[in-house]
């Protein structure tokens, strides 16, 4: 064999190797998922949850100890009424975890690891039971000690919390369906197809839930299943509309954002399109509306649409940022530094890198 | 660029395959199938050239001009190298128009890899890239997200088949052997020990088989299902000219002249 054919083979492995780089493989990669309470912001990106002081930006104790590659987290985590803070693996292994908010020391004997795929969505906890639906399609019902109760196939994959309005539970799901279930005798049953997938979830009432789809169109689904379309959007829905009194607020993928009175079944204004697509839920404040967006901002509008205040937060901005009271934080995609805080005027007050 | 010039084209025609033969299951297996038809389709030229390149590749090995200069020069390399390539260069033959279709798929089958990933993709990033590579006349918002099922296989996942608790990848092993057959068969046949073009060619028999087994076992099998498409269409192809030598796929068999070609 010459010099030639010896140096083929290394070739080819060379370009092996480089369409393994190029190609982008099993690697679990997303938008960190974040929580609040009180006293910690509670970030679950990739590998690591971290909880951290809202007074001074600082690590309070992350988890687990050391980074295990099987394990990615970015679904928001869940703090439950009882004091435990939820949070599901959307690695290669997919254990959903119960962790004590102070401490960050799992409280369960054992994680439940009976789905079949990854947790995406964060559960809900009602009836001091747990709700949480997987990427497998269904809704698995623990106790609130982690053992296991039930599953209900719905079909699809479930990426998005679970609302309720108190009686029922609704499921928003990739398959085009917003799933309505009875949390008391667990029958389920579907909404139509409403065209579109549903990626972010719904907001629910007394009447039934409010569901944006990638057939840009916010409907309205109720306790029997019945849907009316509300609104036509420019772009796929993906964020959950947020429902504040009698209007609803969403945005979509053009970077739109919309503030539809239900009364009417008007728009209150046209044109409110920040600097970027919109994939989060608007944030409501008070008097004031929040939104981010893919290009990294921060924005406050009135409830008329005028743009109060506009900030540059950096990095890619696709999680819904969440109000601790007197902050909002905000945590970027690819960004410097992990979680921002905010407050209402759109001053910084600090921000959270981990340490390496 | 690659984006906008590979995955978005690739990712868009495969969207509107599948919406076209009614986005149920087994369909997105059905939509890559098509779309290596298609690809094998437009490369057609290319991979005539390279069987015409094959072709005077074999007849270059009679040819007496050819086997003097091996005679000549068969102490001095560096004096053969100038004489052969001289050959080449008169009979207008790309000594590596064998090996070119094959490295060419590189791009395609990176861009393939890569837009079969974002059709299927499991997660929201993946989603959210695809929201935005469709392009916006083909209104696919109702066939997202697409069904990754294919005969026994989820398209986005490695293949393997479960026989008595051992994962048998058989989509690798036929993406290896179809790999083997189809540069066996489009190899051009050498009797000359020297012939260094021929060489590399029997090499890269070997190492593509390897290589495109390796991808097959570990990317996603839709992927494999190109694979295996393409080479089956390479070697339907290249037997339609009736060169085809089928003896090259036996032990000893690789020195035989291939036949002429049918008139």
């Amino acid at each position: 064999m010459n010099t030639k054919k010896l140096l083929l083979f290394p070739l080819l492995v060379l370009a092996a190797l480089t369409l393994s780089a190029c190609g982008s493989g099993n690697v679990v990669n997303n938008w960190p998922g974040l929580a609040v309470d009180a006293e910690n912001a509670y970030v679950a990106s990739g590998s690591i949850i971290y909880a951290v002081d809202l007074k001074n930006g600082r690590e309070v104790w992350h988890y687990p100890d050391k980074a295990d590659n099987a394990l990615h987290y970015y679904a928001n985590p869940v703090l439950t009424p009882d004091g435990q803070l939820l949070i599901g693996s959307a690695g290669t292994e997919h254990p959903l975890a119960s962790l004590d908010p102070a401490t960050g020391r799992e409280n369960w004997a054992e994680p439940f690891i009976g789905a079949k795929s990854t947790w995406i969505a964060p559960p809900l906890v009602m009836n001091d039971k747990i709700y949480a639906p997987n990427a497998d399609g269904f809704l698995y019902i623990l106790e609130l000690d982690g053992t296991f109760v039930d599953s209900i196939e719905l079909g699809g994959a479930l990426w998005s919390a679970p609302v309720t309005d108190g009686k029922l539970i609704y499921v928003a799901s990739l398959d085009h369906h917003l799933h309505v279930v009875d949390p008391v005798n667990l029958q389920s049953f579907s909404s139509a197809d409403l065209g579109g997938a549903l990626p972010g979830g719904a907001s629910a009432n007394t009447d039934g839930a409010y569901v944006g789809t990638f057939a840009s169109k916010m409907e309205f689904v109720d306790a029997n299943g019945n849907y009316r379309t509300l609104s036509q959007a420019a772009g796929w829905i993906w964020g959950a509309p947020v429902l504040d009194g009698g209007t609803l607020y969403y945005a979509d993928l053009e970077g739109n954002v919309y503030s539809l009175d239900l009364a009417s079944g008007k728009q209150n204004w046209e044109g409110v399109k920040p600097d970027g697509p919109i994939a989060a839920s608007p944030l409501v404040i008070g008097d004031q509306i929040y939104v981010t967006t893919e290009a990294g901002s921060l924005v406050a509008l009135d409830r008329d649409g005028k743009n109060i205040w506009e900030r540059t937060v950096g990095g890619k901005i696709y999680t819904t940022p969440v109000y601790s009271g007197e902050l909002i934080l905000v945590a970027p995609y690819q960004a410097e530094f992990m979680l921002a805080a905010l407050d209402t005027d759109g001053k910084q007050a600090w921000t959270f890198t981990p340490e390496k | 660029m690659w984006e906008t010039i590979i995955i978005q084209p690739m990712t868009n025609v495969l969207l509107w395959i599948y919406d076209l033969l009614g986005h149920g299951p087994h369909m997105f297996g059905l939509a890559i199938i098509l779309f290596t038809v298609l690809i094998r389709a437009v490369t057609w030229p290319l991979n005539a050239q390279q069987v015409k390149g094959a072709q005077a590749m074999q007849e270059l090995q009679n040819d007496k001009d050819w086997q003097e200069i091996q005679k000549k020069y068969a102490k001095d390399r560096e004096k053969l190298a100038q004489e052969q390539m001289r050959v080449y260069k008169e009979k207008g033959i790309n000594p590596f128009g064998s090996c070119l279709p094959t490295l060419i798929q590189f791009p395609i089958i990176i861009g393939l890899y890569q837009s079969i990933i974002r059709a299927l993709s499991t997660t929201p990033l993946g989603m959210l890239q695809l929201s935005r590579t469709v392009y916006p006349f083909l209104s696919v918002e109702s066939i997202i997200p697409l069904n990754s099922k294919f005969l026994w296989m989820n398209l986005g996942s490695p293949e393997s088949i479960q026989i008595f608790g051992f994962a048998l990848p058989t989509l690798a092993v036929i993406v290896a052997l179809t790999t083997y057959v189809q540069s066996k068969l489009t190899m051009p046949a050498s009797t000359n020990p020297n012939d260094q073009s021929a060489a590399m060619s029997g090499m890269m028999s070997i190492y593509m088989p390897l290589l495109l087994g390796w991808f097959a076992l570990n990317f996603a099998s839709g992927i494999s299902v190109y694979f295996i498409t393409s080479n089956l269409l390479g070697i339907a192809q290249y037997a339609a000219t009736g060169r085809a030598n089928w003896r090259n796929l036996l032990p000893g068999g690789k020195k035989q002249p291939a036949p002429g070609r049918k008139k």
